[in-house]
């Protein structure tokens, strides 16, 4: 048994599954962000109603988003301390920052948000949930900065033998990262949008209650996730120019790679230094559910006098579609990291010497435990999100009001 | 500059263990109460809190593989089942207490309930056992990895593990008596002090087998704080008995956030200035300083992160305040 490959498993499959969670929360937290700040401006119950559901469904999400987001965190030391002793004094710093000044303050702010309904004026609320969704984007910003540099090491010198931070702004203007984190955050727009518009449309089909409700999260939805496609599509292209400058090994023969690849065998001797081909193949399936997507421009004109809804066919199509950009998310990390095999920081650090020095037994059992587990919960936080949503709008606990109406707004303090 | 970043480090992981370690606590507390709706109260008494708190186990985290990526690396692999216990702990606690109210049917909550049980031990165990693999030092050698995990299997290991189960619920039993309604609060309060002795006998008896290690007695580089930091543990718990025989709640809690806080500082500070001292080869152990990032790092996270820490406390701080005072029937019930 080989501790690298059960190391590379057990970071693949947290990844994945952290990454089918967060980006709903991304998502979803946009979409929250304008049905409260709607509610608070135009006072319609009909959006205060669609704040509490689609938060009820947004919280439920969070809670794998953080389970897996710890798990990855710990697994950095755990799986991969040569990737801390050799480039931690770089690529730790942007994830050390993503903690304290994202993370830290985008739970304190949800905690508050979750129990503040009825307590704090309205105002404050709202501010507590664009709070959320500005550190959630802060998060993916610092995120993707210190994957970028595992992508394409720069701002840094060696000296014996380990990475030290020259040139922070650097890290900020790296190539693979500002295109890179346009994707990633138009994705989890579109992944959002599709989510409510086919959660939406299952209601609609079925003609449950609240007809009103589920046609505006079925519109929101829509329109989200139509002009979220082109954006996805467009920063994905434009990535190839900057994968083709920095990283020629990344997809199949670039001219660029065979030098690059004579001059790595030099210094690190000899080895395979291609990618294995599932990275190539991830990427052509995920281009085809992008081009697939891009189809939901075909059902905006449909929106007029509801023809999408009276139509009934584009409500399924919808439905069906929901998996997809679940599935091109996942290809599309795939194809980034695997791409970048053998190296841990390309051309800097590969995986061989980033692994830790465990047995494979301890690898083995942490890595069937933590999949066993994360898998476990993952499905049952997806049995209990499609009940939520199929249960509607009625009464989500989330908002619901307290037993008693607040007689006195200033309880008293217990430590008196 | 490094005694800053440590000190920093040292706060966020003992401001884990204290507000965390109610979390663990209360949840540890729902094995001994069958009645649904009491579990209910007790799980939202922490409400507002329950995801502020353990944010501060991922910023402790953060902090050290930033500011401290050698120590990052060699800790948590050189401690690895230990980390592997507490890690699986903490997310089946995040986990249970956020979803244990969303199915409607009481069997599934008694289940979920189950689950935050589970992790509650095992959070609060695995991060004793941590604490206490610091204190009798780790067989680091001199190509700087920590050699195979069987050092963490001794008697001094697992004794500091319940005791940090111990402190854990009592720490959990005494916020219930300081925020539940104060009809509720009698009878955990009544149960808050009789932990304290069976806290204190899991003290000592980690103690007197620290003593007798030998391991621990050679790690130790400064003995005296260490006796120092210990005695005050065993007074914040005696001053916590007090408090609770006198219904003084709130002197109580901020006592047995003393005691969780107090290992932190407790490990820290005996082993100074090593962060990890080697049991095999002295040369080979790791200061502080060697532990640090770079300049240009710590300088960097010291620009970027320091201006917002008032930022970060004070958002905590808004938590606390807006939501203070004992739970009643007005407060929202989420979880």
């Amino acid at each position: 048994m080989d501790t690298l490959l059960l190391a590379r498993l057990q970071f693949a499959t947290t990844t994945s599954i952290h990454f089918l969670f967060v980006v709903v929360t991304l998502g979803l937290v946009t979409l929250l962000v304008y049905l409260q700040t709607a509610w608070l401006i135009t006072n319609k119950p009909v959006y205060e109603r669609m704040t509490r559901f689609w938060g009820q469904l947004y919280v439920i999400n969070y809670v794998l988003g953080i389970a897996t987001g710890i798990v990855m965190e710990f697994q950095f030391g755990l799986n991969w301390s040569g990737l801390s002793r050799y480039v931690g004094n770089v690529f730790g710093a942007p994830l050390a920052i993503e903690t304290l000044v994202a993370f830290f303050l985008e739970s304190t702010f949800l905690g508050m948000w979750i129990f503040g309904w009825h307590r704090l004026r309205r105002g404050v609320h709202l501010a507590l949930l664009w709070g959320v969704a500005i550190t959630a984007y802060a998060s993916a910003f610092w995120i993707m900065v210190a994957n970028s540099w595992l992508q394409n090491p720069v701002g840094y010198e060696v000296r014996d033998g380990v990475a030290h931070l020259t040139d922070f702004s650097a890290l900020l203007d790296n190539p693979t990262f500002r295109v890179a984190l346009g994707h990633v955050v138009t994705a989890a727009l579109l992944v959002g949008g599709m989510l409510m518009a086919a959660v939406s449309a299952w209601h609609l089909v079925r003609r449950t209650d609240d007809f009103t409700l589920h046609r505006k999260g079925l519109r929101i939805g829509l329109i989200t996730s139509a002009v979220a496609i082109f954006f996805v599509q467009g920063f994905g292209f434009a990535q190839f120019f900057a994968i083709s400058d920095v990283q020629p090994t990344k997809f199949g023969d670039d001219p660029a790679a065979a030098p690059l690849i004579a001059e790595w065998t030099a210094r690190f001797g000899p080895g395979d230094y291609t990618p294995p081909a599932l990275a190539d193949v991830g990427l052509g399936f995920m281009i085809l559910i992008g081009f697939t997507l891009g189809l939901l421009w075909l059902l905006l004109p449909l929106l007029w006098r509801d023809w999408i809804i009276r139509l009934r066919v584009p409500l399924w199509i919808l439905q069906f579609a929901l998996p997809l950009p679940f599935v091109a998310a996942i290809l599309g990390w795939i194809a980034r990291e695997v791409g970048r095999q053998p190296w841990a920081a390309y051309g800097l650090l590969p995986v061989d010497q980033a692994v830790s020095p465990v047995s494979p037994w301890l690898m083995l059992s942490s890595l069937i435990g933590f999949s066993l587990l994360l898998g476990a919960l993952a499905v049952t936080n997806w049995v209990l999100l499609a009940q939520h949503a199929a249960r509607g709008a009625h009464d989500p606990a989330l908002g619901r009001q307290p037993d008693q109406p607040p007689a006195d707004p200033h309880p008293e303090p217990a430590f008196a | 500059m490094e005694l800053a970043w440590y000190a920093l480090l040292g706060l966020f992981f003992a401001g884990y263990l204290v507000l965390g370690g109610y979390d663990y606590g209360v949840g540890l507390l729902l094995a001994r109460d069958t009645d649904p709706a009491r579990r209910r109260a007790a799980l939202n008494a922490v409400g507002p809190f329950f995801l502020g708190n353990e944010v501060w186990l991922v910023a402790a985290v953060g902090i050290l593989f930033g500011a401290f990526p050698l120590l990052e690396g060699e800790l948590l692999a050189g401690f690895y089942p230990a980390v592997l216990g507490a890690l699986t702990g903490v997310v089946l606690v995040t986990a249970g207490v956020q979803l244990r109210s969303r199915p409607a049917g009481q069997r599934a909550r008694v289940w979920w309930d189950r689950v935050v049980v589970v992790g509650s031990v095992l959070a609060a165990l695995g991060w004793g056992a941590v604490l206490a693999g610091l204190l009798q030092g780790v067989p680091l050698h001199a190509d700087g990895h920590v050699a195979g995990v069987s050092h963490l299997f001794t008697p001094f290991v697992a004794a500091a593990g319940l005791a940090l189960v111990a402190l854990v619920a009592l720490h959990g039993a005494t916020f219930l008596t300081l925020r539940l309604p104060a009809a509720d609060a009698g009878p955990v309060g009544r149960l808050a002090a009789r932990l304290v002795p069976v806290a204190l006998t899991a003290v000592g008896a980690a103690t007197v087998l620290g003593l007798l290690s030998a391991d621990v007695r050679t790690a130790a580089q400064q003995p005296l704080v260490g006796v120092l930091l210990l005695s005050l543990l065993v007074t914040a718990l005696l001053v916590a008995r007090a408090a609770l025989a006198r219904r003084r709640p709130g002197v109580a809690f901020a006592a047995t956030c003393a005691a969780l806080a107090l290992p932190v500082a407790l490990a820290g500070a005996t082993l100074w200035p090593y962060a990890l001292v080697s049991t095999v080869d002295p040369g080979a152990s790791l200061t502080v300083a060697d532990a640090a990032a770079s300049t240009p790092t710590l300088r960097l996270l010291g620009w970027v992160t320091l201006p917002l820490l008032p930022a970060l406390l004070g958002f905590q701080a808004m938590c606390w305040w807006v939501f203070r005072g004992r739970t009643d029937g007005r407060a929202p019930v989420y979880w």
